[in-house]
Formats: C-alpha cells, structure tokens, sequence
C-alpha cells in the first residue's frame, strides 16, 4: 500500500502544480499595478500559501479516499470494512444459464493457452459489499466457508493476482446458500464483475442451491456461461462435462472430532440418521425396521430433551438418546436420503464415520462424480425400491463391504473432509478438461494409498508375442579388448534373429579399429562411441535401437553357443516384460548381519541374471537412463559395478515380476582372460555386490526382486528324442 | 516595504512547508513499513474477523431441511431408476427379448440378430424377458418404423438405432434405453442410453480381426500423426509442429506426408481426429491400428463411455489450442505413449473387433446397471482381459480373479484343490491320490465320480479331506464350478493319469508365477494343415506346443466358471458328445482370454507309455477329433491358441551338480 499511497501523492502535487500554473497564467489580470519583479515574489508566496492550504484540505478528506481507492487490506483487514458497490435498480441481469453448455461451447479456452506447466491460473475477484438503491445490502458478504474457500484457492498453485493471465475467475460474491441472498440482485452484482463477460470462465460455488417451495436442484441466480459447481445437481440440470458436483460441507467435520474406525462388522446393519424426511419415507424407514428388528437403526429427532443440549448432535429412538455422528460408527450402512434438496450434508458424516451411504435419492448427480467410482464407496437405491434396500444390501459379501467401508473413509479424507479439499479437488477436475493430456488417472483419483503403495502397472501389460522376424539388436559394451570384441561380434553374428549390432565403444582415449579391421558380418555394424567411460553407457537408449529386443553382451561372452542366444531371444519374446538372461543369481537375507547378502552359489533359486548377456526390452532402456530413482546411476557410474543389479532391481520393481533365466548356463568363464576376470572370485567382489543390494533395496524403498525356481529350457531339453530332431541341439553347458 | 515583503514571504513560505511537512512525515512513516509486503504477490486477505464470520448455514438448516413430497420423474426426461423396471430382472438375470423384425433386413442386422440369439441372454418369450430389444430398421427419410406390440411406452425396452435415425426423436424414445451409434453429446442421456461405437458395414460377427500393433513401444521412423482426412483415408504428417496440420491454415508448408486411401489403417502413433460426428468411423480405424486417437472436441459420446475409461486409450483435446495439443503430444512421456497405444489394442481386441462382442458389451452394461454393487469393478472394464471375460458372477473382489493379482499387489490364496474324474472303467485311483496327497500344497482331494459302476464305499486314508462327487456322466462335468472347490488352484486329473509328488509341487509353484495360465505336463500342439485346408493337432513330441491335456494340468478354479457360463452352449455340447474335445475346449478358452500359450513342466518319462487314455488314439487323433478343432476355431470365430518352444524345469534340472544340491532331484529319475 505504501507506495500506492506515494504515487497518489505525486499525483496530488501534480494537480496542485498544474493549478498552480493555471493560476500564473491567469496572475497578472488580478495584480497587474505590480513591477514584474516583485510580481514573482507574490506570486511564489501565493502559490506557496494556496499550496498549503490545498494540501490541508486535501488531507482533510483524503484518508478516507486512500482506504476505498487503494488496497484495504493492509491495515485494517475487517470485512466489515470493505468497499461497497451501490448496484442501480436497472443495472443488467445476466442470462438465466444456457444448459446447452460444452467446454468447447462455452469455455474459453484461450484464455488458458499461455498458463505453464499445465495448470490453470485463477484470479479471485476482491471483496465488495453490494448493496441496492436504498442502501441495503445484498446478501452476507462473505461466509465461513466461502472465505476459507476462497483462501484455499489463493494458497495453491493456481492462484495468480493477474486478472489479464488468468484462465478462471472466480467472484468474491458468496453464493454458497441461495437462502441467504437476493437473487436478482445478486446477478446484478455478478454481471458488474469486471471480466464477466457473460459470465465466460466464472467458477461460481454453491452448496445450497434452491429454496423454497420447489428446491430447484441448481442455483437459481441467472449466471448465463459461468461454471456452476453446486451441490445437489439432478442429471436434469447438471450439465454434463461443463458443472461440477460438490459435496455440501458439513461443519460437524471440523467441529468433531472423530477418529478413524477399522471396518469390519457392525452392531447395526443399516442406520438412518437424518431428521427431517418426508412422512411417506419415514413410513418406509420404520416397515423396513420392524420386519428386521435390532439390525435396523431408524433415529429421529429428540423431543424430550432439556435446553442448553445441541439438538444437532443428538438423535433419538423412542427413549433412547445417541450421540450424533458418533452413532454412524455403528452401523455398516448409512441412510442418505433426499430431503427437500438432493445434495445432503449427511453424506459427508456418514463417509467420515466409514459407513457406507446408501444413497436414496433419483436423479442425484454424486458430488466429483466425473472423477469418483462411487460404485466402489455406495450403494444406490432408487426411491422406489425403498422396500428392497435390506435385501439389495444383504446380497453383496462381507468383504465387499469392507472394501466400501475402506473406500468410503478414503473419499472423505481425500475429497470431504474440509472446504480446501473440496476446493481444490473442483480446480483439478476442471484443469484436468482443459489439459487432458496430463490429467489424473482413474487410479489417481480413486484408490486409497494402501492400495497405490501395493499395486504395480506394468508398462509392458498387453499381452502380445512380437514377431520373430524383427529380431534384436546386440549391443556390446566395449573398453579395449579388440580381439575378444572381435570374437564375441563373430559368435552373435551367428545368431539368425540377430539384426544388428551395435557397439558401444568407452575408450576415450582410443580410437576404435579402422572399418576394414572390423569382421564382415551379414547385418549392420555400428560404432557408438561415448563421452565418458560409463557403465551406464551400456542402458542408454540409443536411436540406432530400432528392434524391441535388446541383447546386452560384454566384450568377453565367447562361450554362448548361437543356439543358446537364439533360443534366449525366443524365450524373451514369450515374455517381452522381463529380463531374460543366462547365469541366474540370488539375493537373500542374512539374518546375522540383518541386511542383504548376493548369492552367486549354484542354488535352486535365481532372482537376478547377469546382464553379461541378457535380453531386455529396450524401453528398459529408457528407464535405466532417465528414471532410475534415487542416485542409483551415479553410484553405479562411481564404483564401476553392479549396473546389472540396478537393472534388475528396475524391472522387477516396475513390472512385478520375476526374471527368466534360460538354459543350465551357471557362469561366464573366459578361459583367456584369467588376472582381471579372477576379479569374479573374489570375496571382496562379493562384498560389494552385497552392498550394492543393500543401497538399492533402501533407495527404491523395498525390495522389488522376485524368487523363482524355475528356469526356461527348450521342451525337448534332455528329453530322450532324437538330437538332430531338436530345435536348440547345443543348448551349452553350465 | 521590501523587507517586510520579504519577512512576510519567508514567514509565509516556512509556515506552509511546516504544515506540509506536518501533515506528510506522519502518512511517509505509515507507508515505509507497509512496503516490503506490497511487492509480494497479493493473495485473498487475511480478515481479522475470520473467527467471527457467520456460517454459510444455520444450525439447523443442514440437516434440518424442510421435507418435501416425493416428485415424479418430471416429463420427457428419464434415468435407470425412474425409466427401468428391473423387478423382472432379480429372479433370472438379464433376459433379452428381440421383436420379431417385419420385412427385410440388411446384412449388418442379421448379424446383431445372431449375435444376441447365440448369446445366453437371449430369451424366445417375451414374458420371461426383463429387457425387450427392439432394432431401429433403415426407413425413408421422415419416416419411423412402427412401434412393435408391446411396446408398453417403451418400458424396459432398448432401441437399437445403428444409423443415425431420420425421424423425430421424441416418438421413438418414450421410456426406452437408446443404444445408437456415436450418439451426439447433446441428446444422450448418461447412464440410460448406451454409446455405440459406429461400426462399418462390413464388421464381422465373431472374432474379428485383431488389432494391428505387433510390438509395444512405436517403431522408430514411425510417423508421429496421422490425420484422418474428410473422404474417410488417412494423411500422415511430419513431426514439425510448424506445419500445423489441420484446419488447412498452414497448408504450404506441409513437410514430408502422404496421403493414403480410405480403408487402410494409420501407421502413425498418433492419430488426430476432428470432433464431427461422421469422422466416429475413423476412431475405430484408429484403436484397430494402435494409433492413439486424440480427438479434437467430439460432438459425440464415446463408445460405452459409460464403463469404459477412455482417458487410458485417447486422448480428449481441444481443437481451440492446436500447438499446446501439438507440443503436449510431442512432449508426452514415453511410458505414457506406450500405455495409450497398449489400451487401444486391448480395448479393440475386448469390445469392438467384433459385432458379437459390440452387442454384447452393450447388454453386460445394462446388467450392471441391474447388478447395482456387484457389477463390473472399473478395473475389469479396464483392463486384460476385459469385462466380457471377467463375470462378475464369479466374484465381486478382483483380487479373487487370476488376472489383477500385480494391479492389487495381492497373491492367489493358499494351496490347491486336486480334482479327480473317474469315467467309464470305473477303477478307483488309489494310486493317484497316494501322490497327490503326499503334496505339501495340497489342501483337498475331490473325485468326481462319473462312471456307470458305483463308487467303492472304502476310502484310502489320506492326509488331507476327500471328498466323492456323484457327477452326471458328462465331461463337461469336469469343469462344472463345483461348489466345493476350496481353493484357487485346481489340480485337474484323470483317473489314469499318473503323477509323481515331486511334479506335483513343482508344477503347483510353477502356476503360482503364472497364475492366469494353464500349466501341465503332456502337450498337444495344433498346426495349419495345407493339404485338409483345415487345423489339425497332433500329440506327437515337438520342438512346440500350444496345447496341454487337462488330465493333468493346474489351473485357476476361475476357468470352471467361465466354462460353463460364457462359452456358448453348441460348443460344450460337442465337447460332450467328443470326450477329447473337452481338452481343446479349455485350452481354447483360456487362450482366448489370456492370448499366451499354457506352460509345460517336467514329466517322467515312464508315464508316457503306461497310460495310452492320455493320448486319445494314439499319436493320430481320430477323424472325429480331428473336426473338433475347427468347429472350435469356427465358434470362437479365430484361432486363439498360441504355440510356445520352451518347457520351464527346475533351476538345477538335470545339471552336472551334486545331487544333494537339488531341491527336486527325483524329478530326474528316469
């Protein structure tokens, strides 16, 4: 405010200046016996003394012009205190509400085109008091609820305080229950609204929509374009994919305290909590009551009871007093029936105490429902079948109902349980229309976080054989072994699946052999050669990878015979999603040390393969270099081991599932290589890949690999048949 | 004279700067502190009377709302619970009626004609129905088909309207469901009508062909759009975002493109589809081909938008913003493009390739209406294998399903249930049960006892419950959902199989890694045969395999359910009427559900000779057999077997190791 206030006051002095000359200009008719030279001193003194009194007068009058024309909301943040607007008898009404509206109708969306990171930005409109011709205002200024509302919006991201950048306006005026406004008059001050635009990107909230006699089931306020997002919407005035439905908040959420209670079976199968329903459905209630007796809970108001008792948080049975909501933790369905309005706040308590709303309402659009499996969390009766609901309920199994119960907490925690909730949770659903390519998934919205932590989406879900004729790609990761290089290009060059080979050269400070050196294979060579000298070269997704297939090699794999790596490349297109390799290792829990332990024995279980030579889909790839959680890649990169170990910690975390390995092949031994490669045997080898378990199992925060005890092997392995018949006669050794 | 003028200027001139500065220090020092703040952005203030604030309700008016008399559905509109009866369903489940059709009828209506009558939903009397189905025929324009006798205002009743209808809408409905294609966004009524998907004449009535995507990630070089052009073919564009391809505004500088003729599919990973209603043809073309249709502001509801989640397959955009669909589309992550172009194909392959599977995805959405809790979860909708192919009859928690156990991160329960069929000789299997028993896993044996002579009274001890089931003489007893099967493995046996211990268990965790899968021990495979112009299958030893006998084989209890309640009648019939065709029966289904082949383990090799019943008519299939396969191929409409070259054996299996190092090492024997 401060420096609003000085501008005005530069502002000020310029009027007085420029009144100041209009005085000079008018000077010498009013003295004009005066020698021009001390004419000047005159009117220096004038002007200085005019300026004086001017500047009196002007402060005066001019606090009270500071507090309306500039921000108040610094110094005295009262909301008694806000401007007001006069609204004129005649000023325009908006439209009633064109229920024809689409977002690509209505909405526009242009206005959203420059907001980043696919959020939509939201301007909120500051507080006025509107009032009418003879001074009487218009409705509350603001309630509770609307204010802690309109803050949760401002504390997100979506808030921005630039009206001309914003996608979304949403008014100040508070509309929440149409009983507590003029209607006319209240659409009078929204068409005043500086951008209203017919009402285009307006967010109006309103939970009580309606009044009396016939409770319209959408707020009656004419608001032409604007986006309703009401509570209690029937399907006939929702407008599908433009309106949102809202759950009408129920204070007793932040008023009581209720902690969560597991659910299981409780002492009343069905309960009805609301007090005032219509005679005919209370009829109903009380049939269904006496013909299942104890399991069927019907409350009603409290009549007897002495003053000074909150009335709203009793319910009664002929004599008997229960706590309300508390009494909702006893039953394992919930009554939620149409009162005069469709949208009733008893739901909100009823998800809250994990009972799960039987909702009696037709034509009731449930609050979020664009976004919320309510199948998951209600049953829905029609009005009709009122009679039937016992024997609907009794139908679905225990632990259906458990699942509801479950399901019915989590949607109150998520999206109930206080205004910023549903605030944010109305934003999201609407961002979400206009950026759909980065829209929350059904998953996102719906599962509880228990269910989130434990369930695993494989990338790789659709069940399908790729053709063999697309073959893999090798891809050997090379330092400066040249002539086993040579040989292990050779030996895969064998392989009749294979469709090129590409190597990865990590010698920087060497240049790979001339072209003519290389050996003459049938499919295309390529060379890549690498920055630095990385493991993590070797997972990099590069363009030349056109195959689904992926074989990694090292430079020093000679002993795999062509059948064996064909048959792998078999193997892997059966199952596409996993890794699928030749020595098979284990990772176990040593209960001594109480850590992991790497295993390299020759045991009946595997866990992990060797990514020596392994096939892989190359979207794992992509994973490894660009979504490897935690540090994992720098670590690997730094110790120079254990890639093979990170990638199979990724694919087992990522799909869920095992590895594969093929054939009885145990180890990689290179009869030529004997001083680095005795490295294997080392115990200090084994210590490290022990570690590296440990680090990754902590960074990806359990641990993903799988046991089996199985291994893939051609049908006919060793079965007593005729070799020369058999697909895969020379399958290996160990 | 001057100098009082002076004085006086000066007295004059320090007295207003006095006042000035008076009247400006104080206001100067309330606006410094303030300073800092107003540079920050400014958000909805803090009131100082927040706490004071009324509430937008009064006590008493939340709950307290004044009731009100129940209101009648009001005019013209309808929903599920005003418009539908569904008293008549409770007792025997959906029961489709059709009108009989006057005059003739075109191609495409035969085959939703057959569709519904081959389906287990169809019904001959029109009191026994809960839903009567009366088809939209192609009349003048102007004209309506005349309202079938017991139309009843159109109670319970769904037109099928394939073609956008000509005559007043107002007529037609009444109270019936409206299940048409590609319905305009502005007419459908959610959760009442159903949106069908626009088919082209030619849509085969089973099988159907499968979707073109062969691989999961795109090929490389692969277009990244596709747009669908107005005379129905497909233009390919560059990925320069520049040439901003529709709306014909930058036509000149189009890049690299061709246009191809209508019919053929897209090749692209992306495929842009204009929001009006004819161009509904071309998003089927697209979920066909894997192409990721990202509509641009559909007119028209979505195919079974009801239950199927379309945000998992395409992508809903706005035409208004061209570039931020173009740069979002060039900027999604690769893991998304690959889930995207997975869910077209398993969408296209579950509910659309066929118009058997249109009809009868558009009743098991008005069954789950019926259903009311326990429908379809969303889940199943959503993902492999599908709805038509999970029942909700079986199970309303996924997880009891074989399919879901990785989306639940849960594991299929316990031990399993062996299932022992006696049939003809009637011979007690005393041996069999002495192995089975001896399995750690095993937590119940069940003998179905299907032969003509009496079950013996006596009993072998065994260490886990027996139970003796009278069955009914039928081989498709076998797979009857026997009530009491305990557990969600099913050891299926025959009384002459023979099987060891050690396989036993080793096969049983075997199926625990692939527990949608059927895992066995003999195999079976099928083949092309050029000169019968036919399939054939052999028993004989291969390099492959596509098939496993059910005489000895692991599967989920699931199957049994599916068995006998989706396959359709004709074809359990002939499997009764030929006994060996019950084992291409199962392995049939399940490959059609889960599109992978079974899996084989070890078997000794001994077995292999003594029990001759296992391989019907020696290595040769009979005749008979042999017409098996295709009338199964004819029924299901293609062929779903899958042949697979490997054998999964225990890690150490017949390894050159110590044989105090292996866990199943009789496994080996010879």
């Amino acid at each position: 405010m401060g420096q609003v206030c000085l501008e005005r006051e530069e502002e000020a002095a310029c009027v007085i200046m420029c009144a100041s000359v209009k005085y000079n200009i008018r000077g010498p008719a009013l003295i004009p016996r005066m020698k021009s030279k001390h004419r000047i001193y005159y009117i220096t003194l004038f002007s200085i003394v005019l300026l004086g009194l001017i500047a009196t007068g002007m402060f005066q009058f001019w606090p009270h012009s500071i507090e309306s024309s500039s921000d108040w909301s610094v110094e005295k943040r009262s909301v008694r205190d806000v401007p007001v607007a006069r609204l004129p008898a005649d000023s325009p009404i908006p439209e009633r509400g064109d229920l024809s509206c689409r977002m690509h109708t209505c909405f526009d969306v242009y206005r959203c085109g420059f907001n980043p990171k696919n959020k939509i930005k939201v301007y909120i409109y500051s507080l006025k008091k509107y009032v009418d011709d003879f001074g009487v205002p218009v409705s509350n200024t603001i309630s509770r609820e609307y204010n802690e509302l309109l803050t949760a919006i401002s504390d997100s991201d979506y808030y921005t305080d630039d009206i001309s950048r914003a996608c979304l306006f949403v008014p100040s005026i508070d509309v929440l229950n149409q009983n507590t406004l003029r209607i006319k008059e209240t659409a009078q001050a929204l068409a005043q609204l500086s951008r209203w635009d017919r009402g285009t990107n307006h967010l109006l909230f309103n939970m009580l929509p309606g009044g009396p006699p016939d409770y319209n089931t959408a707020l009656d306020v004419p608001r032409d374009r604007a986006l309703l997002a009401g509570g209690g919407f029937s399907t006939w005035t929702y407008r599908q994919g433009y309106d949102v439905s809202i759950p009408v908040y129920s204070p007793l959420s932040a008023e009581v305290d209720l902690p969560e209670k597991r659910p299981g079976p409780r002492r009343y199968f069905l309960l009805s909590s609301q007090m005032a329903i219509h005679p005919e459905y209370r009829e109903d209630l009380e049939a269904l009551q006496a013909g299942h007796g104890e399991a069927v809970l019907v409350l009603d108001k409290c009549t007897n009871l002495s003053e000074g008792v909150l009335s709203v948080r009793r319910r009664c049975h002929k004599h008997q007093v229960f706590d309300y909501p508390q009494v909702l933790q006893e039953a394992t369905f919930c009554v939620v029936l149409r009162g005069a309005r469709l949208g009733q706040a008893v739901l909100s308590d009823v998800l809250r105490a994990g009972c799960v709303p039987v909702v009696i309402a037709d034509s009731y659009v449930l609050p979020f429902s664009e976004v919320l499996d309510w199948k998951r969390a209600s049953v829905v009766v029609p009005e009709e079948k009122m009679s039937e609901a016992y024997s609907i309920l009794q139908s679905i199994p225990q632990r259906q109902i458990e699942e509801m119960q479950r399901q019915a907490r989590w949607f109150w925690e998520a999206y109930f349980q206080s205004i910023k909730a549903i605030a944010l949770a109305t934003l999201q659903i609407i961002n979400d229309r206009i950026y759909p390519y980065a829209a929350l998934s059904y998953e996102e919205w719906n599962d509880p976080p228990t269910v989130k932590r434990g369930s695993v989406s494989n990338p790789l879900f659709l069940p399908l054989i790729p053709p063999q004729s697309q073959g893999f790609t090798a891809i050997v990761l090379t330092y400066d072994r040249v002539e086993s290089l040579f040989r292990v290009i050779t030996e895969v060059s064998k392989v009749p699946s294979l469709s090129k080979l590409l190597v990865v050269w990590n010698n920087q400070n060497k240049n790979p052999p001339e072209d003519s050196l290389w050996p003459k294979i049938r499919v295309p060579l390529k060379v890549v050669r690498t920055a630095e000298n990385k493991l993590s070269n070797r997972f990099f997704p590069y363009d030349e990878i056109e195959t689904e297939a992926v074989l990694a090699i090292d430079d020093d794999i000679i002993m795999l015979t062509s059948d064996e790596l064909q048959f792998g490349y078999e193997v892997w297109r059966e199952f596409p999603d996993r890794l699928v390799g030749y020595p098979g290792r284990l990772h176990l829990w040593d209960h001594e040390m109480n850590k992991w332990k790497y295993e390299s024995e020759w045991t009946n279980e595997v866990s992990m393969v060797l990514t020596g030579a392994a096939f892989y889909h190359k979207y794992f790839n992509y994973l490894y270099t660009y979504k490897m959680p935690g540090d994992i890649k720098n670590w690997v990169d730094a110790h120079m081991n254990c890639e093979d170990i990170a990638m199979n910690f990724l694919v087992a975390n990522v799909t869920g599932k095992a590895v594969i390995k093929v054939t009885p092949r145990k180890k990689f031994k290179c009869p030529e290589c004997t001083a680095i490669d005795g490295l294997s045997l080392d115990q200090t080898h084994m210590v490290e890949r022990s570690e590296c378990i440990n680090k990754f199992a902590s960074v990806f925060g359990t641990m993903p690999l799988k046991v089996v005890e199985h291994r893939a092997d051609p049908v006919l392995y060793k079965d007593d048949f005729p070799e020369k018949l058999k697909s895969f006669p020379n399958i290996g050794s160990l | 004279m001057q100098s009082w003028r002076g004085k006086s200027l000066w007295l004059a001139l320090s007295a207003s700067w006095l006042l000035v500065l008076l009247r400006v220090f104080p206001l100067l020092r309330l606006a410094v502190p303030a300073r800092p703040w107003a540079s920050a952005p400014q958000g909805w203030p803090r009131w100082l009377d927040t706490e004071l604030l009324p509430s937008f309700s009064q006590p008493g008016e939340l709950p307290e709302d004044a009731p009100q008399p129940p209101q009648a559905p009001r005019g013209g509109g309808c929903d599920w619970g005003a418009c539908f009866d569904a008293s008549k369903c409770r007792t025997g489940g959906l029961k489709v009626f059709v009108h009989p059709v006057a005059g003739p009828i075109s191609a495409a209506h035969r085959k939703i004609l057959a569709s519904i009558e081959s389906s287990h939903y169809h019904t001959a009397s029109p009191e026994e129905a809960c839903l009567l189905l009366f088809l939209s025929l192609e009349v003048p324009a102007g004209e309506c088909s005349p309202v079938p006798q017991q139309w009843n205002g159109g109670r319970n009743h769904l037109v099928l309207d394939l073609h956008p209808a000509p005559c007043p809408q107002t007529f037609q409905r009444g109270r019936a469901m409206v299940a048409k294609a590609s319905p305009t966004v502005d007419t459908f009524r959610p959760g009442f009508d159903v949106a069908l998907p626009l088919l082209p004449e030619a849509h085969p009535l089973r099988g159907g062909a499968p979707g073109q995507l062969r691989q999961h990630s795109p090929h490389p070089g692969v277009p990244l759009l596709a747009l669908a052009e107005e005379r129905g073919g497909w233009r390919t564009a560059g990925t320069d975002p520049s040439a901003c391809p529709w709306d014909g505004r930058c036509e000149q500088n189009r890049g690299p493109e061709q246009t191809h003729p209508g019919g053929t599919l897209p090749n692209a990973t992306f495929c842009l589809i204009p929001g009006h209603r004819p161009d509904a043809l071309h998003f089927l073309q697209a979920l066909q081909a894997g192409c990721i249709p990202v509509l641009l502001s559909p007119r028209w509801e979505l195919p079974f938008s009801e239950v199927i989640d379309w945000t998992k397959a395409a992508i809903v955009a706005d035409e208004r913003l061209p570039f931020q669909v173009l740069a979002a589309l060039q900027e999604m992550p690769l893991t998304r493009v690959l889930a995207l172009r997975q869910q077209t194909q398993f969408l296209w392959d579950a509910y659309f390739s066929s118009v058997e599977k249109v009809m009868h995805t558009t009743l098991e959405i008005i069954q789950d209406r019926i259903f009311g809790a326990s429908a379809h979860a969303s889940l199943l909708w959503n993902s492999p294998p599908g709805a038509l192919l999970a029942l909700p009859t079986f199970s309303t928690s996924p997880s009891d399903f074989p399919f879901y156990h990785l989306q639940r991160g849960s594991h299929p329960v316990g031990r399993f249930s062996a299932l022992i069929w006696v049939g003809a000789p009637g011979q007690p299997p005393l041996k069999l049960i002495q192995a089975v028993a001896g399995s750690q896993n095993c937590a119940q044996i069940l003998v179905l006892w299907s032969s003509e002579k009496p079950p013996p009274s006596r009993w072998p001890e065994t260490a886990v419950p027996l139970t003796v089931m009278d069955g009914q003489r039928k081989v498709s007893d076998r797979f009857f959902p026997h009530r009491a099967i305990s557990t969600d493995a099913i050891l299926s046996l025959d009384g002459h199989s023979s099987v060891t211990t050690s396989e036993v268990d080793f096969a049983f965790l075997v199926w625990q890694s692939f527990p949608e899968r059927m895992v066995g021990f003999l195999t079976w495979n099928h083949f092309w045969d050029e000169a019968q112009g036919g399939w054939g299958y052999t028993a004989e030893r291969a390099n492959e395999f596509s098939m496993v006998l059910t005489s000895a084989a692991f599967y989920h209890r699931y199957y049994h359910t599916l068995f006998t309640h989706s396959l359709p009648k004709a074809l359990r019939t002939l499997a009764d009427e030929t006994p060996t065709c019950v084992d291409i029966l199962m392995n049939f289904l399940v490959a059609a559900v889960t599109k992978l082949p079974p899996i084989k383990v070890p078997y000794g090799k001994q077995h292999f000779e003594a029990t001759p019943p296992l391989v019907p008519g020696g290595p040769e299939p009979q005749p008979t057999a042999r017409d098996c396969i295709n009338q199964m191929a004819a029924g299901f409409g293609y062929m779903p077997l899958v042949s697979s070259r490997l054998r999964l054996d225990p890690v150490l299996f017949k390894d050159p190791v110590s044989v105090l190092r292996k866990k199943y090492r009789s496994l080996e024997k010879p």
